[in-house]
């Protein structure tokens, strides 16, 4: 195995742009509304998006078909499934690892993202035709509102460009009817420069897309996409939902997850910040890429919330379906 | 080496990726790579090669080694990142020797090592092979053996899938030319910039990079082999320069490297390089 050199996306020139501009607040919701229906981050879940999940789902979108496997990460989901029905969000806000852009956050405002991903990884488990719906409208406030709060930004109006595996796994297991809206953000991080995100600069994007949400009266749900430990084989056994084959990559990385799952169980969601880095450093985990970090700081790093819904290891990487939920669960 | 396996050998480059080789408006040092990589393409097509192995650090991936048996793999590349920029999309229309693909995946396997056959319908084929073809070969006459840069795979690994690829290539009868596409250092800048902005992200990254292509130059590959690892490091280079490692795991780039230019694409250090065949 080759080593793995890290160096910090940026130059830090963001740091010293323009000052924050807030957008404009949307009025509160009047005296007298359901408090089920209040506006704001309502949810946030650790997603993963290994596209092996959503192989062994066998839904008629992907073309591949499997026999299963990973049972009890995709049990979780189905629990997230049935949470997400019931919080009724106005739309799914997605930070995912593998839309990969080099120079700054993107954020996709094409109003209707449609095609076939063909994964390049692993086209033998993800080849994919989907067709969702975006919330422009709060796209591109997320998009403004990280811009002036001096992060590199660019509003994806192309059409034609590939949605990634993980976007479609994550936003597949969280809602396969597609029926609700979806802000999808990019990842500033760069495999082959070995680069990985700023997670000082995930802090920032996170809240300023609480702003947005906020600002545009949008009840949310956000989602970040990452794995855990990340180390893992590299060979695939001939089934690739053969279960013989699977467990976590090593005992070192096993127990790193657990550090960081405890904090969550225990709901110290705080002392994240500081775990964050070190459980990187120790295991490779793909919260380098900073999808956890974004989703905790849009939620405001809330203490006393968090939920493990189920842990397992996908190729050999660390996974958990995690849910923080400040209203309770209803 | 076996004379066969000189025989079957035509050449090599490194060659970068970055779609700003395309670009309408392109800056300088974007219109020179470009116009190197032509030259390159010249030369290598001077050597009658029957194919192209090309290894691209942007088909990135992390199981075994993929190798494309698409015979025709076609359609738009919208990049990612750079979607916005005229350079952003390209079309592409490749052909992809299959007899000799197969054969590579077998030697690859008979090394011990994971081939993993790739032929699927819309299958996305990555910028770096899209930026490089049309420059190194504008009409098409080359057919292509497409591996991916497995990016946890050692040096080494690496380099036993050339020379896996010269044994096929010995074996089906044909001459072939290396081709690595890749950058060299890595200080990405992290703004949008005008073509004429553009400048390489670090001093100490150039002098790397030129020290580098210096000794490449003089024909000291086997030191600048054994400096890799620290040059990485440094630099931030592309993929570790593993690239470098894959040329030359065909054991014939025993002489002075050309290099055709050198120069920035957005922050990063970029080169055009070629072997000659002997």
């Amino acid at each position: 195995m080759a080593s793995v050199f890290h160096v910090p996306v940026g130059d830090r020139t963001w740091q010293r742009r323009g000052a924050p501009g807030p957008l404009p607040v949307s009025p509160p919701a009047p005296a007298g509304a359901p408090a089920e229906r209040r506006a704001g981050i309502v949810a946030g879940y650790l997603a993963p998006h290994p596209p092996h999940l959503l192989y062994a789902e066998n839904p008629p979108q992907n073309e591949p078909r499997s026999q299963g496997g990973w049972e009890s990460l995709r049990w979780a989901y189905e629990d997230l499934r049935t949470r997400l029905r019931a919080l009724a969000p106005d739309v799914i806000v997605l930070h995912a690892p593998h839309w990969i852009t080099m120079v700054g956050h993107h954020v996709n405002c094409v109003p209707n993202p449609r095609g076939i991903s063909v994964e390049p990884i692993f086209p033998h488990l993800l080849r994919y035709r989907y067709d969702f719906r975006t919330d422009v409208d709060l796209a591109e406030a997320i998009a403004d509102q990280a811009l002036a709060d001096g992060l590199v930004t660019r509003k994806l109006t192309t059409e034609g460009v590939r949605v990634d595996y993980a976007t479609i796994t994550a936003l597949h297991l969280l809602n396969p009817d597609w029926d609700i809206p979806v802000v999808s953000l990019s990842a500033n991080n760069n495999p082959y420069y070995y680069s990985t995100s700023s997670l000082e600069q995930m802090e920032v994007l996170g809240e300023a897309t609480r702003k947005a949400i906020e600002a545009t009266g949008r009840r949310a749900v956000v989602a970040g996409s990452n794995s855990l430990s990340h180390f893992h084989w590299d060979r695939e056994p001939d089934l690739p939902e053969d279960m013989a084959a699977e467990h976590p990559f090593d005992n070192h990385q096993y127990r790193w997850d657990m550090r960081l799952l405890e904090l969550i169980r225990a709901g110290r969601t705080r002392e994240l910040r500081t775990f964050i880095p070190e459980h990187i450093e120790a295991t490779e985990s793909e919260t380098k890429a900073g999808s956890l970090t974004w989703l905790l700081a849009a939620m405001g790093w809330p203490e006393g919330a968090g939920e493990v819904l189920a842990y397992g290891s996908v190729i050999g990487t660390g996974n958990a379906v995690c849910a923080w939920e400040p209203d309770g669960r209803r | 080496m076996a004379v066969a396996e000189a025989t079957a050998f035509a050449g090599a480059a490194l060659v970068p990726g970055m779609p700003h080789l395309h670009a309408a408006e392109p800056a300088p040092s974007w219109a020179e790579l470009a116009a190197a990589t032509r030259a390159a393409g010249e030369s290598i097509r001077a050597a009658r090669p029957d194919a192209l192995v090309m290894l691209s650090t942007q088909w990135f991936t992390v199981l075994g080694h993929q190798l494309q048996l698409d015979p025709n793999p076609r359609g738009t590349r919208v990049d990612e990142n750079w979607y916005a920029y005229d350079y952003g999309e390209l079309r592409y229309d490749l052909r992809v020797d299959v007899e000799l693909t197969e054969r590579w995946a077998q030697e690859i396997e008979a090394d011990g090592l994971q081939a993993r056959r790739t032929r699927y319908d819309d299958f996305p084929i990555d910028t770096g092979v899209v930026v490089a073809q049309p420059l190194l070969d504008p009409d098409g006459e080359l057919p292509l053996a497409l591996v991916s840069c497995n990016l946890y795979a050692a040096a080494e690994d690496l380099a036993g899938i050339a020379a896996a690829a010269l044994r096929a290539a010995e074996a089906t009868g044909r001459r072939v030319a290396f081709v690595a596409v890749s950058g060299l250092s890595s200080a990405l800048t992290q703004r949008w910039i005008a073509p004429d902005e553009d400048a390489i992200g670090a001093a100490g990254n150039e002098r790397w990079d030129r020290r580098v292509l210096d000794m490449l130059a003089a024909g000291r590959l086997d030191d600048v082999l054994a400096l890799r690892e620290e040059y990485a490091r440094e630099a931030s280079v592309d993929s570790q320069l593993r690239a470098l490692a894959f040329l030359a795991g065909t054991g014939c780039l025993d002489r002075p490297a050309d290099v055709l230019a050198y120069g920035p694409v957005w922050g990063t250090g970029a080169a055009v390089i070629h072997w000659r065949s002997p």
